[in-house]
């Protein structure tokens, strides 16, 4: 009788079981604006006074960003080079200098206006997200580039008025890459971390 | 029958023998390695033709000197003593302004709606944005979002080459290619036709008083965007002009 409820309940419990395997990720255009406004919330909140912008937004875009494939396509195939060391210490000190730059982009005042077009989709695993934003009176085209990583979509490159971040940092690190290999890229990331303060 | 020839008939039977091959190929699962060789070609670094780039780099230096010194100075200042909203309205004015080089542009380009949308786009902010000071068509849907076009773009558009990557002397990073473009776009700005010589008491400073204005008032921005992308850089120079051949390349596509 015992034994009965308990196959009884374990066929019930099915349904959800196969919901939580089937459940899909979640919509990249959710996911990205969800983000932003998390971002701006954090911004406007005033919570800025009391602890560095950068700080404070370090989680949320830990969580939404994939810094991991950042570096890796920043780099270029020089990546196979680097030892599983160097290529953990690289991604954790360009993903800070990202943050620290991309803390630094805000400005106290009025809060952007952002406008989200219609998604492009690249491939299934890949999506382009077309927005404006409308600041201090001029209107900027932001595309986020978005990636299924591990079934959760992440920014995987910000293409701002045409400009690629990952190209901006490949184009940078290719030269540096051929003149001293990991350790110089290495180098300069920290030597430029030293000279980029932890801003507001 | 026409006989095949040899090598063309050997030729073609090696390709049908190896077709199936080739398709299994392509349809092995990928695996992480050959995923990175693809994903990071999108990224591959183009060769940029600077055959001047020591000279660049001095200018760069200058430029920088000149942006520190002298600019930044006079931004600083401006910012604190006009209020944002007032600097906004110029702004719009100053582009609102700037339509002959859009319309001609985008005509030149045989892109003729789009020098329409741009020909009402400036009906429309000059009536109901009182002279272009407040950006009305933003409330139109079509008008919102018009690309700007020059005339460095119409060049790239009818495919003449960017030439060489020159720093000029105070005004930044541009091409051999928008350099002459820029030439044209200052003659098609309305700043720079003395129109106000037909307005009774005309004084000389008029004129420079307005293009001053114009510079001025841009100044902060054109600061903050240079600003940005060189704060992020780990070599500002190469930066910059990455920066800038991506942008162009991407205002000559739109």
């Amino acid at each position: 009788m015992r034994f009965a409820r308990l196959v009884l309940m374990f066929i019930a419990s099915l349904p959800a079981f196969a919901a939580v395997a089937a459940t899909p990720p979640a919509d990249p255009s959710q996911v990205l604006r969800g983000a932003v406004d998390e971002v701006l919330g954090i911004v406007y909140s005033g919570k800025t006074q009391t602890q560095p912008f950068s700080i404070l937004v370090r989680p949320v875009l830990e969580k939404n960003f994939s810094f991991d494939l950042i570096t890796r396509r920043a780099v270029g195939p020089g990546w196979r080079q680097f030892t599983p060391e160097q290529q953990a210490k690289t991604i954790a000190l360009f993903a800070e200098l990202v943050i620290r730059t991309y803390a630094d982009r805000f400005e106290a005042g009025a809060q952007p206006g952002i406008t989200y077009a219609a998604p492009v989709e690249l491939s299934p695993s890949k999506r382009e997200l077309p927005t404006t934003i409308d600041y201090a009176g001029k209107k900027y085209s932001v595309t986020y580039r978005m990636e299924l990583v591990a079934d959760q979509w992440r920014v995987a490159d910000v293409i701002i008025e045409g400009v690629s971040m990952i190209k901006n940092y490949r184009d940078q690190f290719d030269p540096m890459f051929q003149r001293g290999g990991a350790a110089e890229i290495i180098r300069l990331l920290q030597e430029k971390l030293a000279q980029v303060p932890v801003v507001k | 029958m026409k006989a095949v020839p040899f090598k063309f008939g050997f030729w073609l039977s090696l390709v049908l023998l190896a077709a199936p091959f080739v398709h299994a190929q392509q349809n092995l699962p990928l695996d992480s390695t050959t995923k990175d060789a693809i994903d990071e070609d999108e990224y591959a670094v183009a060769k940029v033709y600077d055959p001047l780039e020591p000279f660049n780099r001095a200018m760069f230096k200058f430029n920088n000197g000149v942006y520190d010194y002298v600019f930044r100075p006079v931004s600083w200042s401006y910012v604190k003593v006009t209020p944002s909203k007032v600097r906004e309205g110029l702004g719009n004015f100053f582009a609102n302004l700037r339509f002959p080089i859009r319309f001609v542009s985008s005509a030149l380009q045989g892109k003729f709606n789009r020098a329409g949308l741009e020909a009402e786009k400036f009906v429309v902010n000059t009536l109901a944005g009182l002279g272009g000071f407040i950006r009305a068509s933003d409330g139109v849907p079509s008008l919102a979002d018009v690309p700007s076009e020059d005339l460095g773009q119409t060049f790239g558009v009818w495919g003449i080459h960017k030439g060489p990557y020159l720093v000029l002397p105070v005004l930044g990073p541009g091409s051999a290619r928008d350099t002459a473009g820029l030439v044209g776009d200052y003659f098609m700005n309305p700043t720079h036709w003395n129109q106000l010589q037909h307005v009774d008491g005309y004084h000389w400073w008029w004129d420079t008083a307005l293009q001053t204005t114009d510079t001025v008032n841009s100044l902060p921005g054109l600061l903050k965007l240079y600003d940005d992308e060189k704060k992020a850089a780990l070599d500002p120079y190469v930066s910059v002009r990455s920066a800038y051949i991506q942008y162009r390349d991407a205002a000559v596509q739109r």
